[in-house]
């Protein structure tokens, strides 16, 4: 038996063909969620290692939960927007990860749920062997919105290489060097177009570690105004950017986006970075000898930007799912699941009974736990608004320019401060929201 | 039976034809309604439905997670005293009154040379198709390579000529250059194409017949060519237009906006409003004042095209 297909009939088909799919398709991604009882949980991963160790924390999970673990990893750069979506869409996991950066923007606003009738109700759990700075970056108006996952606070890397050639003795890992030493050295080891003294990105994140160690703050204590205008402040960003502009021992900045402390300092020509202990693991790749040492001291102190990531559990989820995302989210803050992540050399663990994994090289890496625990040095954990990525993103418009020479410090400081008040009283706003709320 | 049915049927032709021409006619448009569901069910889930949403949530206070509040009017009131809304307004309309024209300009003059008896055409229309075939976001990693200032391939290149070049990405006076040159690399393909199907449209005998009147190459392409590729040009300063007033990519990967906010266009305004400050009525109500905007230009060039754009019949 023979059929005959018409040019038309062909095109119907076709038709029908490409609209069955497309139903077909939707269905299949409609239907495509996690299994009933699964322990799902967001995290970042940006490179083959780091999902290795999220894949050997999920089967540390299904190990210790028996149920079966369901980690959505997203690069880190797409991680906010795909969390926003999820959590708008009521499709977010059980648990998910937080920078410590925007804990307060998802917290402000009832993203998340707080965490302290969970705490109170299970005596099992130890909130104090979690680093006290990492509870303070994880709490907000009051409350324990996340768990800790890592903490650490920036500390200044440098090549042993290159300071042994030039016949400098390292600087001590106990005792910060002050802000003009480390200025005269990187002065005298720069060598314009060959070798450059130091390097960090022309941003607030970065900027802000001096600013602690002058004793100044981006914002007041009450969160009222921003004090970037207030001398402290302005004695750091000027002594950062005459390092930039007029003593030039920095790497030229080619571009304001691809810009890396970390890769300039991975070339070998740079001296000094200031970076976090996170970097450990990538900064062992390098083909050069190098350390690490307290970040240096200023009127205030050795007191640099002591940052953190934790794990939240969405205010949407309720019932029995709370119950197997609090189960859930204890395990991925727990020692043993923490080791992992301290053996594989991402950073420091948030728990002090974790702190043993992480482990040199470089040999001084035991300073990022001595710091923590107000041994040596200091830290001040960073403080942010509920609007952090506004502050942030007012202050990367202007604020690089002062790095390339193109306007003054004051300039720049002066025209954003009034706008700048303007997003602490926003954040005071939303503030009071969270507490009606509450209430 | 057949007796009375014989009847029926002699006269039953004249009946039939037009019933079946209906037939024909309703099958017809019941496989142009199936070939066009899947577009139309995609227009309205992603296009339609959205700019309706964005109507109603430019009305509201929403920060994505706590429960909207009514807002009325208040946010499109916002965007009078904000200033960098106008900044990027203004950035927005410098890089798509550069952009265009000289997208336009390079295409068409690619167009023209490959429309000469270029041995291979194929070859070189698709060598030259090739940057707009590329992804932005990879073209824009190429070029923040090609500007940097003193290794740069740009500078080189100048430096071979005599000429110091800038500090590109991070000048407030060339970036915004710098990305529009980029934008016209990665663009000029596809105008390039469109053109040399116009010019491989128009009637030889028409160029015979000027030639004959004696009429020099610029007025032949003056007064031949520019009319009767005039539909073709339309189309694509239309289409250029609308993509250069929703340009994102390249200024979110080369310059991030900056320096300052010399290069924050609209579209990365509201990208940032609605998914880095939360302020989803704010940033709603600046993508309706942008689609407005989008709306008037596009309706002002369908009214100028009554007096410019010359089509065949």
């Amino acid at each position: 038996m023979s059929t005959k297909l018409s040019r038309r009939g062909l095109l119907q088909l076709t038709g029908l063909a490409g609209l069955g799919a497309a139903v077909g398709t939707t269905a299949a991604g409609c239907a495509s969620s996690a299994p009933e009882g699964a322990a799902t949980w967001a995290m970042w991963s940006s490179s083959p290692a780091e999902r290795k160790v999220w894949e050997d924390f999920s089967q540390y999970v299904e190990k210790q939960l028996g149920v079966e673990s369901v980690p959505t990893l997203t690069p880190s750069s797409g991680y906010p927007t795909k969390l926003d979506l999820q959590l708008v869409s009521g499709t977010a996991s059980l648990v998910t990860a937080i920078n410590g950066q925007l804990l307060q923007t998802y917290a402000a606003r009832g993203a998340h749920r707080p965490l302290d009738d969970l705490i109170a109700a299970d005596p099992d759990f130890e909130l104090d062997d979690f680093y006290p700075a990492i509870r303070k970056i994880n709490s907000f108006n009051g409350k324990t919105y996340g768990i800790g996952f890592d903490v650490a606070p920036t500390v200044l890397y440098y090549n042993k290489t290159l300071l042994a050639k030039q016949g400098i003795t390292p600087p001590s890992a106990t005792e910060p060097m002050s802000w003009a030493t480390f200025r005269d050295l990187t002065i005298e080891l720069t060598r314009p177009g060959e070798q450059y003294g130091f390097s960090c990105a022309p941003a607030i994140d970065d900027l802000v570690s001096w600013i602690y160690c002058a004793g100044g703050n981006v914002m007041n204590d009450d969160i009222t105004r921003s004090t970037l205008g207030d001398p402290e402040a302005m004695e750091a960003i000027q002594f950062v950017v005459d390092l930039f502009v007029k003593d030039k021992v920095t790497p030229p900045i080619t571009n304001l986006v691809t810009e890396s402390s970390l890769s300039n300092f991975m070339d070998g020509n740079v001296v000094f970075m200031q970076n976090g202990p996170w970097q450990v693991v990538n900064v062992r790749k390098a083909e050069f000898d190098w350390d690490i040492v307290p970040f240096p001291a200023g009127a205030n102190g050795s007191t640099p930007r002591v940052s953190g990531s934790g794990f939240a559990i969405p205010a949407a989820v309720r019932g029995d799912d709370l119950e197997l995302a609090w189960r859930l989210l204890k395990t991925l803050t727990s020692t043993g699941a923490l080791d992992i992540y301290a053996k594989a050399g991402r950073n420091n663990p948030a728990r002090l009974s974790a702190g043993t994994a992480f482990k040199p090289p470089p040999d001084n890496l035991g300073i990022v736990q001595q710091i923590l625990a107000g041994k040596l040095a200091g830290g001040h954990p960073f403080d942010v608004t509920s609007n952090w990525n506004q502050v942030k993103q007012l202050l990367s418009q202007d604020l690089p320019r002062t790095f390339l020479g193109q306007v003054t410090v004051a300039d720049v400081i002066g025209g954003l401060t009034p706008r700048l008040d303007v997003l602490m009283q926003q954040h005071q706003d939303t503030v009071r929201q969270a507490t009606a709320r509450k209430g | 039976m057949a007796v009375d049915t014989l009847p029926t049927t002699s006269i039953a032709p004249p009946q039939t034809k037009p019933v079946k021409a209906k037939r024909e006619r309703n099958r017809e448009t019941l496989t142009a309604w199936l070939f066009l569901l899947p577009s139309f069910i995609g227009f309205v889930i992603f296009t339609a439905g959205p700019v309706v949403a964005a109507g109603v949530i430019s009305l509201l206070d929403w920060n994505l997670f706590s429960p909207p509040t009514w807002a009325g009017l208040r946010n499109f009131a916002r965007l009078g005293p904000d200033p960098t809304f106008w900044s990027a307004l203004g950035n927005t309309v410098y890089f798509t009154f550069v952009s265009v024209p000289l997208t336009i300009v390079v295409s068409l003059a690619l167009a023209l040379l490959l429309n000469q008896g270029v041995r291979r055409i194929a070859v070189f229309r698709s060598l030259l198709l090739l940057p707009y075939a590329t992804i932005t976001v990879a073209v824009a990693f190429v070029w923040i390579w090609l500007y940097i200032p003193h290794d740069g391939l740009v500078n080189a290149v100048l430096g071979l000529v005599g000429i110091n070049g800038p500090d590109w990405l991070i000048s407030d006076t060339w970036a915004m250059p710098a990305l529009i040159a980029m934008t016209v690399w990665k663009s000029f393909g596809f105008g390039m194409v469109v053109f040399l199907a116009g010019l491989q449209a128009i009637p030889q005998q028409l160029y015979e017949a000027a030639k004959v009147d004696g009429s020099s190459a610029w007025q032949r392409f003056r007064n031949v060519t520019v009319p009767m590729l005039s539909p073709a040009l339309f189309f694509v300063v239309v289409t250029s237009i609308i993509g250069s007033f929703q340009v994102f990519d390249q200024a979110f990967v080369m310059t991030h906006g900056g320096p300052g906010s010399r290069t924050t266009t609209l579209v990365m305004y509201i990208y940032r409003t609605g998914f880095e400050s939360y302020d989803q009525g704010y940033a709603a109500a600046q993508s309706l004042v942008l689609f407005a905007f989008i709306v008037v230009i596009t309706a002002a060039q369908f009214l100028m095209q009554r007096r410019l754009v010359h089509y065949d019949n």
